[in-house]
C-alpha cells in the first residue's frame, strides 16, 4: 500500500515535471543544455518589445531567432524566473524596483559591464544620468539593467466631462465622491489597482500596513468596485471614455491613454493629482522600465547586443511607438532621438506636461503586504459582483 | 518473456492511444489535483500536502462565484432550450431545402473567434455605438446603455452557446420517425399530445446532449462576463484565472478548478443517471 502511494506520488511529480517541460518547450523549444545559442535570443517583456517593428531589424542584422513573450504584470514575470525559467530567458523587461530589490538579490539577473553600458545613460534625459538609482544595485557598484520606457500612471479622464484642473485638484477623492457612482471604470491591472485603492483610502501603498489601514483598504475596495461601471482592458476603457459610457477610469496614464490620443481623441487625458497620500505629499505614481540580463547559465551573447541595439535613437523611437501602447523613452534626452518625434506623437504621449507629472509622482515600488491586499481586493471585487 | 504474449492484442493495439491519453489528459489533470494540495502561493509538488487551500475556499466568498456561474449557465440553457427547439424543429421538418442555408448561417460565426464576436457586440451596444448612435441620430432618443449589465451577459452567453444547443437538438428532432407521428395522429391524438407524448420523448437524446453540452460550456464561460459585462459579475472561471495570474496562487487556482470539476461532474452524472443516454440512443 505504502509502495503504491509512493509511486502514485512520483507519478504526479513526474507529470508536473513533464507539463512544465512542455510549457517551457512551447516558448524556447526543447533544446539540449548548453547548445550553441549565438543565434538565439529569448525576451520576457511588456508588450512593444515583442513587436515586429522592434524585433525584425534586429533579426535581419543578426540572422538570429528572437522570441519575445509579452506579459502585462511584473510579479508574474518574476515568478516565471523563480519557477526555474532562468534557463529559458535572456532578457527581462519589468518596472523599476524589481531589478535592484528582488531579482539581483535573488540571483535571477546578472550585472552588466558598467564601462560599456553606462555611457548610454549620459545620453538619456536629465533624470536618468548615471549612476541611475533604479539601474544600480543597493551598493551602487553594479549596473543591473538599462532604462527606456517610462511615464506617469495615476488615472485618466475625459476632459469634456471632468476638467484637467478639477481632476488634478480633487485627485483620488474623485472615487470617494458618491456623485461619481457608475461614472468610472477600473482598468484590469490588479497590482496597480492595489496601489490606487490605497491612495483612495488615504495612505501610502508602498509600506507595511496597520490592521486599521488593511480594514480601510477592504472597505474602500468594495466601494470602488461597487461603484464601477465596468472593469476591463485598455481598449475597453478608451472605448468607454470616447463613447461617453464613463467619465474617467483609474489605473491609467500616458501608457493607457496614448492609443486613444494617437487616434485623435485628445480629450482623453492622463492626470496626475497635485497632492495625495504618497511620500512627500505627492499625488501620483510613475513607472520606469528596466531591462536586465537574466542569470541564464547558457546566456545568449545577443542579450547585451540587443540592449545596445534599442539605445539607437531610431530604434528607441520605434520602441516608444511600437504596437500596443505609446510611451515616452529615456532616450528622448538625446536630441537625435527627440527630433524623430512628430507633434502628433508628442501630443499622444502628453509631452507638454510629462516633466511636471513625473515630478508630482513617486516612483513605482514594491508593496510589502501585496499578497494580503490583493486577496482582500479580489474578494471585494467578487462581493461587488452583480452590481 | 514475449511482450506480445503477456498483454492481449486488444490492449497492445490500444497502447498508443492509452499512452497519449495518459500524457495529454490524465497527467495535466493529476498535476492540477496535486497542486491543489500544496501550500498556498508555492510552486513545487515536493512538499507536505494539506487541505489548506480547500479550507481557505470554504472560509471565503468563493461560493458567490460558483453560484453566479451555475445560475448564469442554468438561465442560459433554459433560454437556449426555448429558442432552439422551434429552430431545430424548423431545420428538421419545415425549412426543407433552405435548412442547409439556415444551418450555414448558424455555423459561419463559429469561424470567427469568440472574443472578436463579443467585441463586435460591444461596438454594437456601446453608447453612441451602432444601436444607440443610430437611435439617437434617426429618432433623437437616447436610452440608457445596456452594456455592462447582468442582462447583456446572459445575452452574450445565449449568443455564443446557441450552436451547441441547436445542432444536437436538430439531430434529436430529426430522429423522430414520421410513422410514429402519423400513427399518433391516426389514433386521434391532438397536436399537443403528439408533441408531448411522441416528439418530445423521442427527441430527448438530442435535447439532453444539447442541455449537457451547453451547460458544461456555459459554466466555464468567462469572456461574456468580462467583455460584455465589464466584470460586473465574477464567474468562477474568472476567479480561477485571477488565482493563476495576478495572485500567483496556483494551488488556490488548482483547488478551485478541482471543486468546479467536482460540482459540474456531479451534476452531469446526476442528469445522466436520470436520463440514460446509452439506453435512449440504443433504442434506435
Amino acid at each position: 500500500m505504502n509502495q503504491f502511494k509512493q509511486s502514485r506520488r512520483n507519478f504526479m511529480q513526474n507529470s508536473a515535471l513533464m507539463a512544465a517541460a512542455f510549457a517551457a518547450g512551447g516558448v524556447a523549444g526543447l533544446r539540449p543544455a548548453f547548445a550553441d545559442r549565438s543565434k538565439e535570443l529569448n525576451i520576457l517583456c511588456w508588450e512593444g518589445y515583442n513587436s515586429a517593428q522592434v524585433l525584425d531589424p534586429f533579426r535581419t542584422s543578426t540572422g538570429a531567432t528572437v522570441k519575445a513573450e509579452s506579459l502585462t504584470n511584473d510579479p508574474t514575470m518574476i515568478n516565471r524566473l523563480r519557477a526555474g525559467e532562468t534557463n529559458v530567458w535572456d532578457l527581462i523587461n519589468v518596472n523599476n524596483p524589481w531589478a535592484r530589490k528582488i531579482m539581483f538579490p535573488e540571483k535571477l539577473i546578472m550585472p552588466l559591464d558598467r564601462a560599456k553600458m553606462e555611457p548610454y545613460f549620459t545620453k538619456m534625459g536629465a533624470d536618468f544620468k548615471p549612476p541611475y538609482k533604479w539601474a544600480m544595485d543597493d551598493s551602487g557598484e553594479q549596473l543591473l539593467g538599462m532604462a527606456q520606457r517610462y511615464g506617469p500612471y495615476s488615472f485618466v479622464v475625459n476632459t469634456d466631462k471632468v476638467s484637467r484642473a478639477t481632476a488634478e485638484d480633487q485627485g483620488w477623492d474623485l472615487w470617494n465622491d458618491p456623485a461619481n457612482d457608475k461614472k468610472y471604470g477600473v482598468l484590469e491591472s490588479d497590482d496597480w489597482n492595489v496601489f490606487n485603492i490605497c491612495c483612495i483610502a488615504g495612505f501610502d501603498p508602498f509600506k507595511e500596513h496597520t490592521p486599521e489601514e488593511i480594514a480601510k483598504f477592504g472597505e474602500t475596495a468594495k466601494k470602488v468596485f461597487k461603484g464601477a461601471k465596468m472593469v476591463g482592458d485598455i481598449a475597453t476603457m478608451n472605448q468607454a471614455l470616447v463613447s461617453g459610457e464613463i467619465d474617467f477610469h483609474m489605473t491609467g496614464g500616458t501608457y493607457s491613454a496614448s492609443p486613444a490620443r494617437a487616434d485623435g481623441a485628445l480629450n482623453i487625458r492622463a492626470v496626475t493629482p497635485k497632492k495625495g497620500p504618497l511620500a512627500g505629499g505627492k499625488g501620483g505614481i510613475s513607472w520606469i522600465e528596466i531591462t536586465s540580463v537574466v542569470n541564464n547559465p547558457d546566456i545568449s551573447p545577443l542579450a547585451v547586443q540587443f540592449l545596445e541595439y534599442v539605445q539607437d535613437p531610431k530604434v528607441a523611437h520605434t520602441v516608444a511607438f511600437a504596437e500596443g501602447t505609446f510611451n515616452p523613452v529615456a532616450q528622448m534626452g538625446n536630441p537625435d532621438c527627440f527630433s524623430l518625434f512628430t507633434k502628433e506623437e508628442l501630443d499622444a504621449i502628453q509631452y507638454d506636461s510629462l516633466e511636471e507629472e513625473m515630478a508630482r509622482s513617486v516612483e513605482y515600488d514594491i508593496v510589502p503586504d501585496y499578497d494580503k491586499l490583493l486577496d482582500i481586493m479580489t474578494a471585494a471585487k467578487r462581493d461587488a459582483s452583480g452590481g | 518473456m514475449n511482450l506480445a504474449k503477456t498483454i492481449g492484442p486488444g490492449t497492445r493495439h490500444a497502447l498508443p492511444i492509452l499512452l497519449f491519453l495518459l500524457v495529454g489528459f490524465a497527467a495535466p489533470l493529476l498535476a492540477v489535483i496535486g497542486f491543489s494540495f500544496i501550500p498556498a502561493r508555492s510552486f513545487s509538488l515536493w512538499q507536505s500536502w494539506s487541505l489548506g487551500n480547500y479550507i481557505e475556499i470554504f472560509n471565503s466568498t468563493s461560493y458567490l462565484s460558483f453560484l453566479w456561474s451555475l445560475g448564469l449557465a442554468a438561465v442560459t440553457v433554459l433560454i437556449l432550450a426555448m429558442i432552439c427547439y422551434p429552430i431545430a424543429y424548423g431545420l428538421a421538418r419545415v425549412f426543407g431545402k433552405y435548412a442547409t442555408l439556415v444551418t450555414l448561417l448558424f455555423t459561419i460565426p463559429l469561424f470567427v473567434s469568440e472574443n472578436v464576436r463579443l467585441y463586435g457586440w460591444v461596438l454594437f451596444f456601446i453608447k453612441n455605438g451602432v444601436l444607440l448612435g443610430t437611435l439617437k441620430a434617426w429618432f433623437g432618443i437616447e436610452p440608457e446603455s445596456w452594456l455592462f449589465t447582468n442582462g447583456i451577459i446572459v445575452f452574450g452567453m445565449v449568443y455564443v452557446y446557441l450552436p451547441f444547443m441547436l445542432f444536437p437538438m436538430t439531430l434529436g428532432v430529426s430522429m423522430v420517425p414520421d410513422q410514429t407521428r402519423d400513427a399518433a395522429f391516426d389514433l386521434g391524438a391532438t397536436r399537443w399530445q403528439v408533441f408531448k407524448e411522441v416528439e418530445l420523448p423521442l427527441s430527448m437524446p438530442g435535447i439532453m446532449i444539447g442541455f449537457l453540452l451547453s451547460f458544461v460550456l456555459a459554466v466555464g464561460a468567462i469572456a461574456e462576463a468580462k467583455v460584455l459585462g465589464g466584470q460586473q459579475i465574477i464567474p468562477i472561471s474568472h476567479d480561477i484565472e485571477i488565482a493563476f495570474t495576478y495572485a500567483q496562487n496556483w494551488p488556490l487556482g488548482a483547488a478551485l478548478s478541482v471543486l468546479l470539476m467536482l460540482v459540474v461532474g456531479t451534476m452531469v452524472l446526476l442528469v445522466l443517471r436520470r436520463f440514460d443516454l446509452d439506453a435512449i440512443l440504443g433504442r434506435r
